[in-house]
């Protein structure tokens, strides 16, 4: 008996959701996907610190020859407005401000060759959009982001932290509305897009009881809604899944609201000497966040200097100086987050990725052999401080960072020339391969799909992404 | 051996007293297996024997194949009994007996490991006794027919074989609902041909004496194909042809490519493309070079489909995909609903009969009447109104309450506006990527619905607009390069096939699509009507350097003059689009109003209009009739909302991806969730207004004004905020046609501790204690109000023990709360 049902039983679930996959129409989900599990991964969660507006890879990260301030200098002179200065690798220099970062690099991978898209006249959420999706935009579809990729594949860590923590950006800034568009798990399902905390001070409140509100009422609150439903018909009619699944998302935002886990969110419980290393303002605070969350088992943390026209990396103008201010930033935090993270043993597990959406030169808006409309209006010969910098916006060549979860340590992978156009020149990466690398580490398969409008949609452009294995350190 | 031998050996004494003592001897051993009178339950030293159970359905199908030859041979013989036939029906009657009584045999084995104990198993078995003796019967009557030839003989041997092969056919199908579950069949008489169960059929490959109905092969002969076309065409294909083998045209497929033949049709196992595709991603051979490994299901189907002879019709069942009919269609009413006045109930009836489901009483009032006022005009029913609908004693009472919601033209139109703006993707703000993106359309569209302007004027003004409609097929222009699939032309094609037309053109603007019949060039044909000048075909975005002169996707509706004007050319299509004769125009219009009432389509997903109703009767019927009455939405509407149908208990579903399950049944409406706009207006009207006045980003004629005088800032009025957005409202980047329903954590913890919704609890505290009302009238009135019921005295209870006595701010602010997450509350039953 036992044995004839089971195998019919077998049977018709197996048919539906074949038949299911084939019908294909359904923006609905998991036939084909969820190889989760069967690879092996060298990391479990990601950070991913955002240089949002274009960071100049020679200011920073790819530094070359520095020329210093003078009045009536030729533009196309400076490649460098800084001084380099040496890392902890033998004949790795970054640009001055940058020491902090230079002293962790023995932990992680500098790449000195990322390659962004040719989307023409340049826009920074567009290029956002790209690297953040993977896929050009406009799309036909909403795509998700990359973190909200890893939460469908992966799901939450810990079960009361949500999957994919955004950091740092807020959409009243301009451009708002673009930058919402790929904040957003799209096809994928809302449960998968990110939490937002745009300002890491007020993280704590995102997981809290709204103000004013006592625990005990908090509690007490809970335990009214919990009894009305019990005394209601509803407890009895059927168990339709919208029912369902209302009740089961109240029951984990309670157990997030009151869970120790959801003091990770609570800045003022850092010790004042971390706290004080981390506090560059809002960026720092996101990486003591980020930090803490990862240490209580968040799955992917996006952390930004936050994009917002004009400002932080997007210099137009007066590009030394904001970039002075903007490595006071960077610096400090992301140095003390590695090694708090290389000291509690958790950056054997966490991918840490720094990135920007392109780089920026003084002269070549797009790249070299294919400038775009030109948004700047740079002097070639420099009179005022304002218009010393790298200011037009150039894709030819970026820096990134990696550190933990498998990445090699104190490896530099990929050049740019030392003569402008500097631009790559070994060993190019483009998104599809720093997608799949981190779908790597994190042991997602490339194949993974699922039928979107009747086609399938990879987490990189037709499943092409390929790891690049040579930034991937040797397994025991 | 010579034939006069075999007629020897045949008609001789020998022969037929072996026969009958194998039969005795088999049918006595089946017997005592079948009644376990030799223990071999208990007994596993015998389970070997049993082992000899698995010949059962390999033996099976023969002597059922023989039982209808044989009735062929007798029918053929009928006039003439002595026929040349008789020594061919003789040597049947044998063979059959003896797989007869061996399958019985085996049968019994295998019936006796105790894993079929039912009714059905000893039906079966009683079936094989009486089929195999009425065979042993029908072999001695044949012959004393053939040596007596009298009529009586003949007719006694006539009967018996025929109620004996009457019984082995039925034992047959008794054991195929053992095996393959009751009601196997059944799906074949819905003649919902889709519902085949091919991965069931493939699973059972090995067992190659299935056969298949004619509608069966057709499906299958679709569904593999469909295979190819998914993951082969790109490459094998009208687009490219490596290895010089295309798997798109029949001919091309069975002469196959460089390397010889890729398929042997009937032989799956000796095919080169099953080999190919079943190799590990690595292999240099494997197949598809690129994207993914084809499932193992895909695999068998390909495998089935080949070893059936890899059918592919001719003519018109040629499509590889589901091709829905074009042409309108008004089906006559059913006969013998005089139950029912309303057509769609006459429908329905007529579903439910065929399906042999039974109406159930119509839904409680109290739930009905909420149903109705969120459906129609997304708001609450006042406990006033709810109570007028409730006492009214008149006949025509819903038609009536009906007639009066639609008539709340600023009300309704609030509430439509978030279907429509969802479908035309019109926001009030974003994404214009950056400025001057866009055009909103918002204020042309309200007065388009709240005037009730017909859906052809619609479309005609959508298609054909002037500047105040103009922002659906502008699209949205983005700055820099995009691809060439995303020019505002190719974007207004393909919302206008998804919008208008349910069909996915998305595919089919950069490739030939690899999931419909449509082309690049139908495609470019397409937006080459929104182009000023036609458009150079990209495939895959590189240049071609072909170009394609505009036309609509169904030449047959008329054609579009390639040189007028841009203006003019889309004046054309509109006039086209909106011929009573494009049937596809209102059938997808009539299906996403009937999702938005009902909460699924006749046809899902609702943009696949190729894909099969579940009353195709039903969806033509009110297709042709919306169109013939002016196509009003508010008849439709009207048509839908008045009928029984609408009035049915709501029905849940386990998991949303049961919505678009292949054997979805239709029983009435589905439990609906309230959208972001219709929880958050419902809040406005319970606790306090959510939305402030300068968040209006619209301003209609009329605001909806509470009974207490106030006036409520609608949700379909304002920008999305993150309150809306975490409650499903999308971003509208690109066309949204259906929301999700079902809760998660992000949308939990706005509601939890969200700013803007935890104000409009404390600013409603403070107006109730303002009030003076005790904290029972505040249950009382909310439950009323909220759910439309009173509220029981185990409610009330538990609510004061929070709300306190007297009533305090916190305790009803944490009511207010708990009732506006209660699934009683968010649900629309």
């Amino acid at each position: 008996m036992k044995r004839s049902i089971s195998r019919r039983s077998f049977l018709q679930s197996t048919s539906s959701a074949a038949l299911a996959a084939m019908a294909a129409g359904a923006p609905f989900l998991g036939s084909m996907s969820c190889n989760a599990g069967k690879m092996k991964s060298t990391a479990d969660s990601v950070i991913l610190l955002w240089m949002g507006g274009g960071m100049a890879h020679t200011e920073t990260f790819d530094p070359k020859k520095f020329t210093p301030f003078s009045k009536g200098m030729e533009a196309n002179s400076v490649l460098s407005t800084f001084n380099k200065v040496p890392t902890v690798l033998d004949d790795v220099y970054f640009s001055e401000g940058l020491e902090k970062i230079g002293s962790v690099m023995d932990k992680g991978t500098l790449i000195r060759s990322y390659v962004a898209a040719d989307l023409g006249h340049i826009l920074h959420t567009r290029h956002q959009y790209h690297w953040h999706t993977c896929y050009r935009p406009p799309q036909t579809v909403a795509v998700p982001h990359l973190g909200s990729w890893i939460a469908r594949e992966l799901g939450q860590k810990n079960k009361v932290i949500p999957a994919f923590i955004d950091i740092g950006q807020r959409f009243s800034v301009g451009e708002g509305e673009e930058l919402k568009a790929f904040h957003s798990a799209g096809f994928l399902g809302n449960e998968y897009g990110p939490f937002m905390i745009p300002d890491p001070l007020e993280g704590l409140s995102s997981v809290k009881p709204p103000a004013g509100m006592s625990l005990s009422r908090f509690e007490s609150r809970n335990k009214l809604y919990n009894d009305l439903i019990a005394q209601s018909a509803v407890g009895e009619l059927g168990s339709e899944y919208q029912k369902e699944s209302l009740k089961r998302s109240m029951e984990q935002a309670y157990m997030l609201l009151r869970s120790p886990e959801a003091e990770a969110f609570d800045l003022s419980r850092e010790k004042k000497e971390s706290y004080d290393i981390y506090n560059t303002g809002r960026f720092g605070l996101g990486c003591l966040m980020a930090k803490r969350l990862v240490e209580k088992g968040a799955r992917f943390i996006s952390v930004t200097t936050e994009y917002e026209p004009f400002m932080n990396w997007d210099t137009h103008e007066n590009g030394h100086t904001r970039l002075t201010d903007m490595k006071k930033v960077i610096d400090a935090p992301i140095a003390q987050l590695i090694k708090d993270l290389d000291e509690s043993g958790h950056l054997d597990r966490t991918l840490v990725i720094l990135a920007s959406e392109f780089s920026r030169d003084m002269m070549v808006e797009g790249r070299p052999d294919l400038k775009v409309k030109e948004q700047v209006n740079q002097p070639d010969v420099i009179e005022e401080l304002k218009h010393y910098g790298m200011h037009r916006h150039f894709t030819d060549g970026c820096s990134m960072l990696m550190f933990g979860g498998g990445i090699k340590k104190g490896f530099v992978y990929g050049k740019t020339a030392d003569e402008r156009p500097c631009k790559t020149i070994e060993n190019p990466i483009y998104i599809e391969q720093v997608h799949q690398t981190i779908y790597h580490a994190l042991g997602i398969d490339p194949e993974t799909n699922y039928i979107i409008e009747e086609r399938p949609f990879y987490t990189t452009p037709d499943g092409s992404g390929k790891a690049v294995m040579d930034l991937l350190a040797k397994q025991a | 051996m010579t034939n006069s031998r075999i007629e020897k050996i045949l008609t001789g004494k020998t022969l037929f007293i072996l026969t009958t003592l194998l039969v005795t001897a088999a049918l006595l051993f089946a017997i005592f297996v079948h009644q376990n009178w030799l223990g071999l339950g208990e007994a596993v030293r015998l389970t070997w024997l049993q082992n000899w159970g698995v010949l059962h359905p390999v033996m099976v199908h023969l002597p059922i194949g023989l039982v209808l030859f044989g009735v062929v041979l007798e029918v053929a013989s009928w006039k003439n009994f002595h026929s040349g036939y008789r020594l061919a029906m003789l040597l049947l009657l044998y063979v059959l007996i003896f797989s007869l009584v061996l399958s019985v045999a085996f049968g019994a084995l295998l019936g006796s490991n105790g894993d079929y104990g039912s009714n059905l198993l000893d039906i079966h078995f009683q079936g094989a006794i009486i089929s195999s003796l009425l065979s042993w019967v029908s072999l001695y009557l044949h012959a004393k027919a053939l040596a007596s030839s009298k009529k009586l003989v003949i007719d006694f041997y006539r009967i018996s074989f025929f109620v004996g092969m009457f019984a082995a056919l039925y034992t047959g199908h008794a054991g195929a609902s053992l095996t393959h579950g009751e009601g196997y069949l059944d799906k074949l008489f819905t003649s919902k041909s889709e519902q085949l169960n091919l991965s069931a059929i493939a699973e059972k490959t090995g067992d190659s004496a299935i056969g298949l109905t004619p509608d069966q092969e057709r499906i299958l002969s679709v569904e593999a194909r469909a295979i190819l076309a998914h993951n082969c065409y790109k490459c094998h294909g009208s687009d490219k042809v490596k290895g010089d083998l295309r798997l798109d045209i029949k001919d091309m497929l069975l002469k196959g490519g460089e390397g010889g033949p890729v398929i042997i049709p009937g032989n799956s196992l000796e095919s080169e493309l099953i080999r190919r595709v079943k190799l590990p991603a690595g292999d240099e051979d494997a197949m598809p070079t690129k994207g993914k490994r084809l499932s193992e299901k895909e695999v068998k189907i390909l495998s089935l489909w080949i070893d059936k002879g890899a059918p592919w019709p001719d003519g018109d069942a040629q499509s590889t995909f589901k091709v829905a009919p074009l042409a309108p269609r008004n089906p006559a009413l059913p006969v013998n609903t005089s139950n029912f006045s309303n057509p769609v109930d006459q429908w329905v009836d007529q579903y439910f009969s065929e399906n042999k489901l039974s109406w159930p009483a119509v839904a409680d009032e109290q739930v009905f009447v909420r149903r109705l006022y969120l459906d129609l005009i997304g708001l609450l029913p006042t406990p006033e109104e709810q109570t007028r609908f409730v006492r009214d004693t008149a006949a025509d009472k819903v038609e009536k309450l009906v007639e009066e919601l639609l008539s709340r033209q600023d009300d309704y139109a609030i509430h439509w506006l978030t279907f429509w703006n969802d479908l035309l993707r019109n926001d009030y703000t974003g994404t214009g990527y950056i400025t001057r993106g866009r055009y909103s359309i918002t204020d042309w569209l309200y007065k388009s619905v709240r005037d009730n302007k017909s859906y052809e004027k619609i479309v005609e003004e959508l298609i054909s607009p002037a500047d105040e409609s103009k922002g659906f097929v502008s699209g949205i222009r983005w700055r820099g390069v995009v691809n060439a699939s995303q020019t505002t032309e190719m974007q207004a094609a393909q919302n206008v096939a998804q919008v208008f037309l349910g069909l996915n053109l998305k595919c089919a603007s950069c490739h030939n699509s690899f999931i419909n019949n449509w082309q690049l060039t139908d495609a470019y044909g397409m937006a080459n009507v929104f182009a000023d000048s036609s458009l150079e075909i990209h495939r895959c975005d590189q240049p071609t350097g072909k170009y394609v002169r505009p036309k609509m996707l169904w030449e047959e509706l008329g054609s579009i003059d390639s040189m007028a004007t841009r203006a003019r050319k889309m004046a054309q299509l509109a006039k086209i689009m909106t011929k009573p004769e494009n049937g596809r125009l209102y059938r997808t219009i009539v299906n996403r109003v009937w999702k938005q009432l009902m909460g699924r389509g006749i046809i899902e997903p609702v943009d696949q209009m190729d894909n099969t109703p579940w009353s195709r009767d039903l969806i033509d019927w009110l297709a042709f009739n919306f169109q013939q009455n002016g196509s009003d939405l508010k008849w439709l509407i009207r048509m839908i909302a008045s009928s029984r149908t609408y009035r049915l208990p709501a029905d849940g579903l386990k998991q949303p991806e049961d919505l678009f399950a292949n054997d979805f049944r239709f029983r009435g409406v589905l439990v609906k969730r309230m959208t972001a706009e219709q929880f958050t207006d419902a809040a406005s009207m319970l606790v306090d207004s959510v939305f402030g006045y300068k968040e209006l980003k619209y301003l209609p004629a009329a605001f909806t004004a509470l009974p207490s005088g106030a006036v409520v800032v609608r949700a379909a009025l304002v920008a999305n905020n993150p309150l809306l957005l975490a409650l499903g409202r999308p971003t509208r980047e690109t066309v949204t046609t259906s929301r999700e329903s079902h809760a998660n954590l992000l949308q939990a913890m706005e509601m939890t501790n969200g700013q803007r919704l935890h104000q409009t609890l404390k600013l409603g505290a403070q107006k109730w204690l303002q009030s003076g009302h005790s904290g029972k009238n505040l249950v009382t009135i909310f439950y009323n109000r909220a759910i439309g019921r009173p509220p029981t005295a185990a409610e009330i209870k538990v609510a004061l023990g929070t709300i306190g006595q007297p009533a305090g701010a916190s305790g009803i602010e944490d009511f207010y709360w708990a009732m506006l997450l209660h699934p009683e509350f968010q649900l629309i039953n």
